[in-house]
């Protein structure tokens, strides 16, 4: 038992110095462009891309941070100035992990006590926290900064103290964080690992709007996207891990229907693939009420496969969103029944 | 139980007593034990039978209609109540207007299968054309039973406010009825945002249906469905019967089963977090 705890620790240390930031820092210097002005915010055309990032698990943490900077530099090329990653972005680093790329149910959780194994998916997210978290920071910010670009660097399981949290990050132009938000409303499984969720959604104002990172499962809530609205967000980033077979109408439940309920746009990247027993599937894609579509469909863009890796890039208007949110057809309000909900809430 | 969407589509509206005739023929048709009728059917019906004495524009047919609403809004509902309970289920005869308080309300009614009156239902959210209208809003959803099931009743443009199907599944709605009426045009996307969407995130069934007829110079058509969760539908489409805009009805059977069966699977309401709501109320 001691000697399982010393190996443990002594990994830990191992997996801290492979992922240090000097270590990236170097790596990145001879990588990334040293002369690009940031982007001019034009809030009639502001363009987004929505990464769909397939599932592949990495030996070398350098080799993760060099295909995420292919995936900047080519959104940047199509004229990205908000560039979204997805859910669970920190995965692809388990494969650093012993045995993980043999795994063949994944981190799923058993349902009977019986079937427990002895390291939960908790443990294993606590234990990658201290190395994998200041990496994860020093890439993409070195990103934003270099290719002077807002970045949703997607969300992260990671330990905040004791707790265990999903959480998204912000990067602005510059490179510095801009803030971050814990995932709100979470899967069966992850309240079975005991995640701690978020309490509130916060929101960024920006040059090319005001933004907001709700993760996956929060989209599936119209409660996340009006508050979203109330604070003035007019783009919300999501991003999304969906561990199921792919089915359009499925697919479908998330950010689009929310996108329709409350004026705003919606960006969503993805995570897919199978690696370590896991399945994800979906398609990036951007999205907006039906009234600013030409077809009326509330897509903008949207990836076609649901598998490998892809990209969906738009234009979006802010100035047409406001016209639109000021001249609504059809929404309204009811004091009474939200004063009635509210009531409802409370009972829960 | 079996539930059936009528559009109005092909009904004899020349008169009462033909619209009788014609409703009754589909309504057998469907072999619902419920059936629902769209929005506005009752000015539909008035309209096309020569209540009014000139063809005015749709906006007037609204305007006009109250100094003779009370004896109107009497008939129409009398002869949906004989009709339910003449074949023994329980109608919704989609909506009237009514004055009270010198407010106007669009509402809806549900008949039992003995042609009783269990439920009146005013539309709780207005478009911008209805507010321009002086139409006034409800300010309650309530629910009551359809045999096992709870349910409650939505019109027009409640659909597209999702307070509403969450209100009524917090009551603990099993099945919501929506009577509505979209002007003609692409309205699948605005349906799967409406009514789809509600069901999806609430885990409810839902009757849709809406009004496929020609009125004042105004055309409305949408497509007739019946809703359910995505995963106990054959294709996962949450479609259990969709039918296309111009046909009569879409019709279908719940499994009731299985709806409380992935309710307990994937308890979304259970998933709420209410702690974050609490600036919803001043949103």
């Amino acid at each position: 038992m001691l000697l399982d705890r010393l190996k443990e620790k002594l990994f830990q240390r191992y997996l801290v110095w492979l992922f240090r930031p000097a270590r990236l820092r170097r790596f990145l210097k001879g990588e990334l462009p040293c002369n690009i002005a940031p982007m001019v915010a034009d809030k009639r055309k502001i363009r987004v891309a929505a990464l769909q990032v397939k599932l592949e698990l990495y030996k070398n943490p350098l080799h993760y941070a060099a295909r995420a900077h292919e995936r900047v530099k080519e959104a940047h090329r199509l004229g990205a100035q908000i560039v979204v990653f997805p859910e669970y972005n920190s995965l692809p680093l388990f494969g650093l992990l012993p045995g993980v790329d043999q795994m063949d149910n994944g981190l799923n959780t058993p349902n009977s006590s019986a079937e427990k194994p002895a390291i939960s998916p908790a443990d294993i997210f606590n234990f990658m926290t201290p190395a994998v978290m200041p990496f994860i920071d020093t890439l993409f910010s070195r990103l934003a900064s270099a290719y002077g670009i807002y970045i949703m660097a997607g969300s992260y399981p990671l330990a905040d103290g004791k707790d265990l949290v999903n959480r998204s990050f912000l990067y602005g132009p510059g490179g510095k964080l801009l803030g971050s938000q814990d995932k709100v409303h979470l899967l069966p499984m992850e309240v079975e690992w005991k995640m701690k969720k978020g309490n509130c959604f916060r929101h960024f104002n920006t040059g090319f709007g005001t933004l907001a990172m709700p993760v996956c499962m929060d989209a599936t809530y119209f409660e996340t996207f009006r508050l979203l609205e109330a604070d003035g967000v007019d783009i919300a980033l999501l991003p999304i891990a969906n561990l199921e077979e792919y089915n359009y109408w499925l697919a479908l439940r998330g950010i689009w229907p929310r996108v329709q309920e409350s004026a705003l746009y919606g960006v969503k990247s993805a995570l897919v693939g199978n690696a370590a027993g896991f399945t994800f599937t979906g398609k990036a894609g951007i999205f907006a009420p039906l009234e600013l579509t030409s077809d009326h469909s509330g897509v903008l863009a949207e990836t076609e496969n649901p598998c490998g890796d892809a990209i969906a890039v738009a234009d979006l208007n802010l100035e047409a969103l406001q016209d639109l949110r000021s001249e609504h057809p059809w929404r309204d309000k009811n004091p009474a029944i939200l004063k009635t909900l509210n009531e409802a809430y409370r009972l829960l | 139980m079996r539930l059936a969407a009528l559009t109005l589509s092909g009904i004899n509206l020349s008169s009462p007593a033909e619209y009788c005739l014609s409703l009754k023929k589909t309504l057998l048709e469907t072999e619902a034990d419920l059936a629902v009728l769209p929005a506005y059917s009752s000015l539909l019906l008035a309209f096309s039978s020569g209540r009014y004495d000139e063809s005015p524009a749709f906006c007037d047919l609204l305007n006009e209609m109250p100094p003779r609403l009370e004896q109107w809004n009497e008939e129409f509902l009398s002869l949906h109540s004989e009709l339910a309970a003449e074949l023994g289920l329980y109608l919704v005869p989609g909506t009237y207007l009514e004055v009270c308080n010198q407010n106007i309300y669009h509402c809806a009614c549900c008949f039992n299968p003995e042609g009783r009156v269990i439920a009146v239902q005013r539309q709780t959210h207005l478009n911008r054309e209805e507010r321009e209208l002086g139409f006034s809003r409800g300010e309650e959803l309530k629910l009551f039973k359809v045999g096992e099931l709870k349910v409650g009743l939505l019109i027009g443009c409640d659909a597209r406010h999702p307070e509403t199907g969450r209100l009524l599944a917090l009551q603990g709605a099993d099945l919501v009825l929506h009577c509505g009426a979209l002007d003609a045009g692409v309205n699948c996307w605005s349906q799967a945002a409406g009514i789809w969407a509600q069901v999806q995130q609430n885990q409810f069934w839902a009757v849709e249906a809406p009004l496929c007829a020609s009125m004042a110079g105004r055309i409305f058509a949408a497509a007739p469905i019946i809703h359910g969760p995505c995963e106990i539908t054959q294709d996962k489409s949450g479609y259990l019967c969709r039918r296309y805009p111009g046909d009569p009805y879409a019709a279908g059977n719940i499994n009731e089963a299985a709806r409380q069966a992935l309710k307990k699977r994937y308890p979304l309401l259970g998933l709420l977090n209410p702690h974050a709501y609490g600036a919803l109320e001043h949103s």
